[in-house]
């Protein structure tokens, strides 16, 4: 009975798109065979998560008819090489979340929305360049054996090396994390709104006073490690390295207060040979059944509200899309960072270099 | 164009009656021709548009240059990568050169296995090797667990520039060994007991035959081993923290992350000009072997 509906209301579905193709976008929908003998390279970062990607792409595949090739890893100078030279061959690129503010119009061409259904994304989450490829978050994990009694609740306590003796570990991956430098200028008394580049100092300089031992992990793998062998009591991870690292048993948990909310981006860059079909596999990467994959296969959380994919527990326990933690999110002033990218870096390098 | 320099060399009288070059005026430069050909396409080329850079972007200029050299951060990561450089160099010398000794005083059988232990490791990815080093090295890590067993305090190896130095030196171990082994074998060792029936002490007998015979192999090693170490990327960063950042790691960054293509540039060249007045200074050492001849 109920494979019976389904495949009704697939056909139904099918009709009612074939009937608007050619007005308005249907997230997740290709017209059939659209794509034939058209070729699409899609990069994001490697591993299981371009992986996911791929596979949650390939009903749009199956049905576009479209041959999908896969490169990578994202390196914004790569695609400054391929612009600047006038032939690109990256169609769709997955990146971190400030490129597509700060080189919008640049590298990045200016979406077409009438070709993209974005009614199901979360809010503030799309920009003139660029749409989220996925959610996730950097939370505040803490070792349960050594804060037994009396637990970090936020990023204050965090920061607060007096009331919480040990080590800390954050991410040091290379760009400055704005939401984490926004939480320790919080915890060093500053004020957020109206932030100026000299709260940056303020707010490094609390870092700073983490102590020598404080860890800059590298790589996910790397912050994953460091839970597992115990060797920070606090560490700054991201929410899927987290998950594993419980899974792996980690004896770790997550304070949810203000977590860092992280998005990749999905973009097209400025002199694709196809803008149409780029926008197409955009459109279809945002649908929900694509969303279900992803989430399945990579356990990042979907961009789509409506998504449910099927997961374990501690998986669920790691998805950001539940109303209670998109209540607790904290979400970074990405005007100010992408303003003050340059001078921002070099003072968070600076200290990642031991300056 | 290659060709015409060729005939050119050919026209050219000998002056000097060297084996070796009388050979090389000959067709014998093809030989060099397709490594020539790859250092200036794939080496050349880029190095001089990264130079260029270094002086055109954002405008033509010294603005690049003044901004390294008027931060502090990249001049203190700037004499970290020499001062980590010259240690990796020194502990790969201390533990190579006995190693590639006994390669040459051991029989077939032995060398092989010897060569077979420097060389494996060698066909291990270098990314592989530095995240064993982790496990090893970390505070839970293996090394520790044995230090406090006996019954000493955890010592601190990762996130250091001890741990950066023992990683690295163990990655570019084989490039000691290697050229080490290559002089060595070379050396006669009736010099030695010649030395001896002489009346020199072994010690002195070493100090004043074998090492100074081995020199030129320790030159190369040196040299080779610094040169690699100053352009190290992974292990550093995997296995230092802030205190242990080197240069490369700095120009990833505005590469990478900031598109500063000029500034990278700058930083690069800064790096190649000091590696070549430190070689400068170095090659007086190296012609020494020479005078007091080690050829045979």
């Amino acid at each position: 009975m109920k494979k019976i509906g389904q495949v009704t209301a697939l056909g139904l579905l099918m009709i009612t798109t074939a009937a608007l193709a050619q007005s308005k976008p249907v997230a997740g929908e290709v017209a059939e065979g659209s794509l034939k003998d058209k070729t699409l390279t899609f990069v994001s970062y490697g591993g299981i998560y371009q992986d996911g990607q791929i596979a949650a792409l390939k009903e749009f595949v199956d049905k576009s008819g479209v041959t999908l090739l896969s490169d990578g890893p994202t390196e914004i100078s790569k695609l400054q090489a391929q612009v600047e030279s006038g032939n690109v061959t990256w169609d769709v690129v997955d990146t971190g979340d400030f490129p597509p503010y700060v080189y919008c119009g640049k590298l990045f061409q200016k979406l077409d929305f009438s070709k993209i259904d974005t009614s199901n994304i979360p809010e503030g989450q799309i920009s003139e360049c660029s749409v989220p490829a996925m959610n996730y978050g950097v939370v505040l994990m803490y070792n349960t054996e050594k804060y037994k009694d009396n637990p970090p609740k936020s990023w204050g306590d965090f920061f607060d090396i007096e009331k919480f003796p040990g080590s800390r570990a954050l991410e040091g991956s290379g760009d400055l994390s704005g939401g984490m430098v926004e939480q320790a200028l919080l915890a060093a008394g500053g004020s957020v709104e109206n932030m100026t580049v000299a709260d940056i100092d303020k707010a490094i300089e609390k870092v700073k006073s983490l102590g020598p031992d404080t860890i800059f992990w590298k790589t996910g793998a790397d912050s994953q490690q460091l839970a597992e062998s115990g060797e920070a009591d606090m560490i700054a991870m991201w929410t899927g390295r987290a998950m594993t690292a419980v899974k792996n048993g980690a004896a770790y948990t997550p304070a949810w207060q203000d977590w860092l909310v992280v998005m990749d981006q999905m973009t097209i860059p400025m002199g694709v040979k196809d803008p149409e079909a780029a926008h197409a596999l955009i459109n279809a990467y945002v649908g929900k059944s694509a969303q279900e994959t992803l989430a399945k296969t990579t356990s990042y959380t979907p961009i789509h509200k409506d998504a449910k994919p099927e997961v374990d527990e501690v998986t669920a326990a790691f998805m950001t899309n539940t109303p209670d933690k998109l209540k607790l999110g904290y979400q970074q002033n990405i005007k100010f960072w992408v303003e003050n990218f340059e001078v921002a870096n070099e003072k968070w390098n600076a200290l990642m270099a031991g300056n | 164009m290659t060709a015409g320099a060729t005939d050119s060399r050919t026209a050219v009288p000998a002056v000097v009656a060297d084996d070796r070059r009388r050979w090389f005026r000959g067709q014998a430069f093809w030989l060099v021709a397709p490594a020539l050909l790859l250092l200036v396409v794939c080496l050349g080329l880029p190095l001089a548009i990264v130079t260029l850079r270094s002086f055109s972007e954002p405008q033509w200029g010294l603005q690049n240059y003044a901004w390294f050299f008027g931060a502090p951060v990249n001049l203190t990561v700037l004499q970290r990568t020499f001062a980590i450089s010259a240690w990796v160099t020194l502990v790969c010398l201390i533990a190579g050169y006995p190693y590639a000794y006994l390669m040459t005083a051991v029989g077939p059988k032995m060398r092989l296995i010897l060569i077979l232990c420097v060389l494996v490791p060698f066909w291990v990815s270098g990314v592989v090797r530095t995240l064993a080093w982790v496990i090893l090295l970390q505070d839970s890590g293996v090394i520790n667990s044995v230090i406090r067993a006996a019954g000493l305090g955890p010592v601190k190896l990762i996130r250091t520039q001890t741990g950066v130095v023992i990683g690295m030196a163990q990655v570019l171990l084989p490039f000691m060994i290697l050229p080490l082994y290559s002089v060595m074998k070379t050396i006669d060792l009736r010099l030695m007991q010649a030395a001896r029936s002489l009346g020199a002490s072994p010690a002195r007998a070493f100090a004043q035959v074998y090492l100074p015979l081995s020199l030129p192999g320790v030159y190369a090693g040196a040299i080779i081993v610094f040169i690699l170490a100053l352009g190290f990327y992974i292990t550093p960063a995997l296995l230092g923290g802030p205190r242990s950042t080197m240069l490369s790691t700095l120009i990833q960054n505005q590469v990478l992350s900031l598109l500063n293509w000029g500034r990278g540039g700058a930083m690069g060249v800064v790096l190649l000009i000091a590696t070549f007045v430190l070689l400068a200074l170095a090659a007086p050492l190296t012609r020494q072997p020479h005078k007091t001849g080690s050829r045979r």
